[in-house]
């Protein structure tokens, strides 16, 4: 995915969400952030391979 | 067709027509050859095949009726209405295709002008749909932007014979994204011969989705709010360079998110449909215990005390999660806490601290700290109470009457800052390790031109202190709990100002007392015997700064000049003492008053000695007229003028 095309916060939040749900406690913000970087990450690293 | 195949197929019509009587009057109304012809055959006691033979030519002539075969079975078609027709299910109307497809879309510069995320005239927000002809369009608008995006092309020889050569660096390999510490950037040449080998000298990221865009690569350059980000390095790097301003954005990103798919409380996430529900029963019973043990408590309290809940089960964090983001939404409860204590107040709870000064009141007494004049740092830096983990401070005699501390620099570097923008307090315990008692204390932080402070110590100063005495607040290992000592000393007894609440005035009367005191603070009758003088104002009368410090430099000056026109003389430390018994006040306060005030001169011979002139009065006729007629009339408020003197009677 270009980077051009990612609405942060918005884009890829299902995952966010997915990732949250299944750890079963509250997250502090900055291992939100940090997982939703990766998330990021990998949408433009891997659908650029 | 022959008058017998006519009644024929009239008898026919007649009898399907029955048998799709509730029929729509359109509807196929179906029956097989086979049936019709078992059923007339038996009608007319004849043979079936002269029956079938009579009933096809009949309803082949007729035209109410159509011939079909399915599956090599013969069945007739026909509807109440006569001839079946099928129905046309073309959509004449072209409302949509002309919404969604307009021959002349408008253009499309932000997807919001299409999109609302918030329907203010519907109370549930509801996810809005954007077509795919809006999406598609919005990604064309966003390739046609990379496109017109400036491409750094090679200058002509002419050009780079004097100017640096920029020249993109060869990408006819590197279709993916850069791996990771390697950045894709622009090499500058210097100037001099191109055929030469190109030394790259520089590396920019903000190069990187110039040059992507020039060779049709992806970008990895993420924007946000002015930030780039790129995502081709790891999560960590990036925290580590905008972690701050990313978790802002973030958290008001999911925050705003129509959905509400992921809730916060503070610095915590979580999702909303995990949360627990607490109904009206929870929130009522909550709110008795709270009142019934008469302070604000903890929210591992109350789920520990109500609802047996235990930190070793694993959806114990889910669950205090989803109390403390249900009692943030309810207007009958406060936060009072402090990040790593979530602690919460009620309606109906006894105030903390005195009630002799209102909040509003102690807000406008403390602006002074809000305009840049603390100096509470003077004696005791940031390092120093960070590393100390203790504030220490000599007590005035405003803040042992009424058991407040101005929330200054030093006590704001100690205690606990406020967990959310719009929190208005929080209440800490204060221990007392030498008498073991046990303080609740209510720290209100600034909020606009008001300053913050501490009240709840009443008890504490009134019980054990004096004003002078040398105290210090440490932190203890838990966030919402501090402890309160002083320094002891010997018995000592003797007369200090007090304030004679009946009589509304101050008085000495003795006092023992056993801490250690700073003699220049401690009002004693023998050196500060003036303060007898002052005037108890009402607390609203005591924001007006300057005339608190003329009145102040009257009361405890030594009176010189003429009648009409007398002089006061007033050292600085009579007027820090005695301005701190009637409202907190810092040193650079007092002093920026004193430099500012058109009536005070520094006495030039004694450094921080005071000359306060009192502006000559003089009374016109007219006025002394005034004064005959107003005799008869009730007592008014005396109606003060700059400089003018205070008595009694301003009462």
């Amino acid at each position: 995915m270009d980077a051009k095309t990612i609405i942060f916060g918005d884009t890829a939040i299902d995952r966010l969400l997915q990732w949250l749900r299944a750890s079963g406690e509250p997250k502090d913000v900055r291992d939100l952030l940090l997982h939703y970087l990766e998330i990021l990450c990998k949408l433009v690293t891997e659908e650029g391979e | 067709m022959t008058a017998t195949t006519a009644t024929l197929a009239d008898e026919v019509w007649r009898l399907m027509t029955a048998q799709g009587i509730l029929f729509a009057i359109d509807a196929p109304i179906r029956q097989t050859l086979s049936n019709l012809v078992a059923f007339f055959a038996a009608r007319l006691q004849r043979d079936p095949a002269s029956v079938q033979a009579e009933l096809e030519a009949a309803l082949a002539a007729d035209e109410r009726f159509t011939r079909e075969e399915v599956n090599g079975q013969v069945i007739f078609v026909t509807s109440r209405q006569g001839r079946y027709i099928p129905r046309d299910t073309t959509d004449p109307h072209t409302f949509k295709q002309r919404l969604y497809e307009p021959e002349n879309p408008l253009p499309i510069d932000d997807l919001s002008v299409v999109v609302s995320t918030s329907r203010p005239a519907i109370t549930t927000v509801e996810p809005v749909y954007i077509s795919d002809y809006w999406l598609e369009q919005a990604r064309l608008v966003a390739a046609t932007q990379m496109d017109e995006q400036p491409v750094v092309q090679p200058e002509s020889q002419e050009a780079g014979a004097t100017t640096p050569v920029v020249v993109e660096q060869p990408v006819a390999e590197g279709a993916g994204p850069a791996p990771v510490g390697e950045e894709p950037g622009v090499a500058v040449v210097p100037p001099t011969d191109v055929e030469e080998p190109v030394a790259t000298v520089v590396e920019e990221p903000s190069a990187a989705p110039v040059a992507a865009s020039a060779t049709g690569e992806r970008s990895t350059v993420l924007t946000v709010d002015g930030l780039s980000i790129d995502l081709s390095r790891s999560p960590a790097e990036i925290v580590a360079e905008h972690g701050p301003a990313l978790e802002r954005i973030l958290a008001e990103r999911l925050a705003q998110d129509p959905l509400r798919r992921i809730v916060s409380f503070g610095r915590l996430h979580y999702p909303e449909t995990s949360l627990v529900s607490f109904g009206k029963n929870d929130l009522r019973k909550i709110r008795d215990y709270i009142l019934e043990r008469n302070e604000p408590l903890l929210d591992t309290e109350i789920i520990a005390d109500l609802y047996y809940h235990n930190p070793r089960q694993p959806d114990y964090e889910g669950f205090r999660f989803s109390l403390n983001y249900r009692l943030s939404r309810e207007k009958d409860f406060e936060f009072v806490g402090v990040e790593g204590a979530n602690i919460w107040s009620t309606k109906g709870l006894p105030a903390i601290g005195s009630k002799r000064v209102k909040a509003s009141e102690m807000g406008q007494l403390t602006s002074y700290l809000i305009e840049g004049f603390d100096d509470s740092l003077a004696d005791q830096s940031v390092e120093s109470i960070q590393a100390s983990g203790s504030v220490t401070r000599l007590l005035t005699f405003f803040e042992w009457e009424y058991g407040v501390l101005p929330l200054d620099a030093a006590l704001a570097t100690l205690l606990p800052k406020p967990v959310f923008p719009d929190q208005r307090s929080a209440v800490l315990r204060f221990d007392s390790p030498q008498h073991f008692g046990t303080y609740l204390v209510e720290v209100r932080y600034p909020s606009g031109n008001r300053g913050g402070w501490l009240q709840g110590l009443e008890d504490f100063f009134r019980e054990y202190l004096v004003p002078g005495a040398l105290i210090t607040i440490s932190r203890t290992n838990a966030v919402n709990v501090f402890t309160i000592s002083y320094e002891e000393g010997g018995e000592t007894t003797d007369r200090l100002l007090t304030f004679d609440e009946k009589k509304n005035r101050f008085a000495f009367a003795n006092l023992t007392f056993y801490c250690a005191v700073d003699e220049d603070l401690l009002p004693t009758q023998n050196r500060y015997g003036k303060l007898r003088n002052l005037k108890a104002f009402p607390m609203s009368e005591r924001r007006k700064a300057e005339m608190i410090l003329e009145h102040v430099c009257e009361a405890m000056g030594e009176r010189g000049g003429s009648r009409e026109q007398p002089v006061y003389r007033v050292t600085f430390n009579d007027i820090y003492v005695a301005y701190n018994v009637l409202r907190p006040a810092s040193r650079s306060f007092l002093q920026a008053l004193l430099d500012s005030h058109s009536a005070m001169t520094a006495d030039p011979s004694a450094s921080g000695t005071y000359f306060f002139t009192l502006p000559q009065v003089e009374r016109t006729e007219t006025e002394a007229e005034d004064v005959d007629v107003e005799e008869d009339l009730p007592i008014q408020p005396t109606l003060r003028r700059r400089g003018g003197r205070y008595i009694d009677e301003d009462e």
